[in-house]
């Protein structure tokens, strides 16, 4: 087998006694979609966060191809390749929209930025958002708009956090098939949702985490015929 | 378009002043022009990146310290003890904000408070090299047109820093970390050296203005070099004008020193209360400042007008 863009080991994490990872592990394949799924405070995020640096493990590891990652700073695994959305969107509230997505592309002219920027809007269909202050939007705006903060970034590894919650079904297969299209071209996404209907659909691989530890993984087939999974989800 | 107009304006009022002022309108303005160069570089890191603080006058009293030394003990050039006064600011400015920036929020603004008058002290304890209390005294310069430039100039240097911080990504980079940092340190921001960088922009500015104010009184002591009063009037300045914008300080500065003097003269009791009084009011009216009211009725532009304008013209903006 080849390595994976991505393989977390044992990751332990504890917020004073709550353990909310507990020895989960998991890897992504270079130029899949890959999915996470899991009840409620099953640790879900705090793995994200975990992978992206913005949390330390308390034990376990991470690697990117092979080379581990965990003890970088957030920026630096940016920098690597690997972009992410947050849960409970991050914006920088008194920027316009356009402004959010700027502020992030370090690499190009401002001109190449800006148009970068409007192409991202485009693909997100909310050009017309450009020049609003990103503290008025609503709440599924928010969420188009960290995508469009990670596409700035080209990474190699996108990691989104419930990215489709409070998203119109139409807006939904949407974006679904614009990242179809990213993977197409070789980016790797994985993905965290409760939309069960889009996770099945679009991912070669899912896991599941219940209580800080995967409990199952497997293709989306798979996931969707296992007992466990039914009893929580269906 | 507008902001070529407020320079040529600001070049021909300071013009006015050497031409036609008295010596009161020269010093009135020296001291303008002082506090317009603290407010800008204050906003640079209380404005525009977030960290508000109390402790500018550390790098203003150490220039001023440094710039007298040079100028007493090596008889150099005003000008010459300034820009290494600047230096000097700098030097401090990084081990400084390197250690001091990974506090947030009251713990960074107050630690720095603290710092200050830590510098104080020592300067005050220090005879051998500072004269303690009693101060330094040089030979006054007699005319201070010269000293007058140097500082509209400062000012005007200022003004362009800010207008440059303000249109560019650098600037938008510090805005995200004002706006929130964990989430600019994600997407691959380098919050640490932008905050550094943005905290020594600040420190150099005022720490030369610390040495080019002592050239103008001739004069420097512990209570002068650091005095809290001046702390306070600037940021009660950057408040009023405008936090985190282009013309917020110069605004604030001119506003805040105009009134000073009206009420100083009318109410000598009562001044420094009345312009508290006038300062909260306005902050809790106007968040963003006289400049947010200037805003509202177009009489300005908003700001960060670069990459609106990139939009408009890449022809695919709505
Ligand atoms: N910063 C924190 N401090 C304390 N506890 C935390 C912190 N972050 C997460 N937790 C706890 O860790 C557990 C896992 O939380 P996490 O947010 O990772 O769950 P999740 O799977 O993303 O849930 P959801 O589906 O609701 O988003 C929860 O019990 C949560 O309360
Ligand atoms: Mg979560």
């Amino acid at each position: 087998m080849t390595q994976p863009l991505l393989h977390v080991e044992d990751a332990v994490k504890r917020f004073g006694g709550r353990t909310a990872l507990d020895g989960a592990h998991c890897s992504v394949a270079t130029g899949s979609i890959t999915g996470m799924i899991g009840p409620n405070g099953s640790g879900k995020s705090t793995l994200f966060n975990c992978i992206a640096g913005a949390e330390a493990l308390d034990s376990g590891a991470v690697y990117l191809r092979g080379a581990r990652i965990d003890r970088l700073a957030p920026h630096a695994i940016c920098e690597r390749g690997v972009a992410r959305t947050f849960q409970l969107t991050r914006l920088f509230r008194d920027m316009t929209v356009l402004e959010n997505l700027v502020a992030v592309a370090h690499t190009f002219s401002d001109r190449q930025a800006v148009e970068r920027a409007i192409h991202a809007m485009e693909l997100l269909e909310i050009p017309e958002l450009m020049h609003r202050p990103a503290g008025d939007l609503s709440y599924g705006q928010r969420k188009l708009v960290e995508i469009g903060r990670t596409l700035m970034l080209e990474p190699k590894l996108m990691l989104l956090d419930e990215p489709f919650a409070g998203i119109n079904p139409r807006l939904q297969n949407r974006i679904v098939g614009y990242l179809q299209k990213l993977r197409g071209e070789g980016m790797t996404l994985f993905i965290i949702d409760h939309e069960m209907r889009i996770i099945l659909d679009v991912c070669d691989s899912v896991w599941v985490l219940a209580e800080g530890r995967i409990v199952m993984n497997g293709p989306p087939q798979a996931v969707r015929s296992d007992p466990r999974v039914i009893e929580a989800y269906f | 378009m507008k902001f070529r107009l407020a320079l040529a304006a600001f070049a021909a009022l300071a013009a006015a002043v050497v031409l036609f002022g008295n010596d009161y309108a020269l010093t009135f303005t020296i001291q303008l022009f002082v506090f317009v160069v603290l407010a800008y570089a204050w906003n640079i890191i209380g404005g525009y990146t977030g960290y508000s603080h109390f402790g500018q006058m550390s790098f203003f009293g150490i220039g001023a310290y440094v710039g007298v030394l040079l100028m007493l003990h090596l008889k150099w050039h005003w000008l010459g003890a300034a820009l290494a006064a600047g230096g000097a600011g700098l030097a401090l400015a990084v081990p400084l904000g390197w250690i001091m920036l990974r506090l947030k929020g009251p713990f960074f603004a107050i630690s720095l408070f603290g710092l200050t008058r830590v510098f104080e002290a020592v300067s005050f304890e220090w005879d051998a090299l500072t004269g303690g209390g009693t101060g330094l005294y040089l030979p006054p310069i007699n005319d201070q047109r010269m000293l007058y430039l140097a500082l509209a100039l400062l000012c005007l240097g200022m003004l362009m820093l800010t207008y440059w911080i303000d249109n560019s990504r650098f600037g938008l980079q510090l805005q995200a970390i004002r706006d929130d940092e964990g989430a600019a340190e994600a997407l691959g921001i380098r919050t640490t050296r932008l905050k550094v960088t943005a905290f020594s922009l600040s420190a150099v500015p005022a720490a030369a203005c610390g040495a080019l104010f002592a050239a103008h009184l001739a004069f420097i002591d512990p209570p002068t070099a650091f005095a809290p009063v001046m702390e306070v009037t600037t940021i009660a300045m950057v408040l009023l004008g405008g936090l985190g914008t282009i013309l917020g300080p110069a605004i604030g500065a001119v506003t805040f020193a105009v009134l000073n003097e009206l009420l100083w003269s009318r109410f000598p009791d009562l001044y420094y209360g009345l312009v508290g009084l006038v300062v909260i009011a306005c902050v809790l009216f106007m968040p963003r400042g006289i400049v947010s009211l200037l805003v509202r009725s177009r009489l300005i532009a908003p700001g960060r007008g670069a990459f609106r304008r990139i939009a408009a013209r890449s022809g695919r903006a709505p």
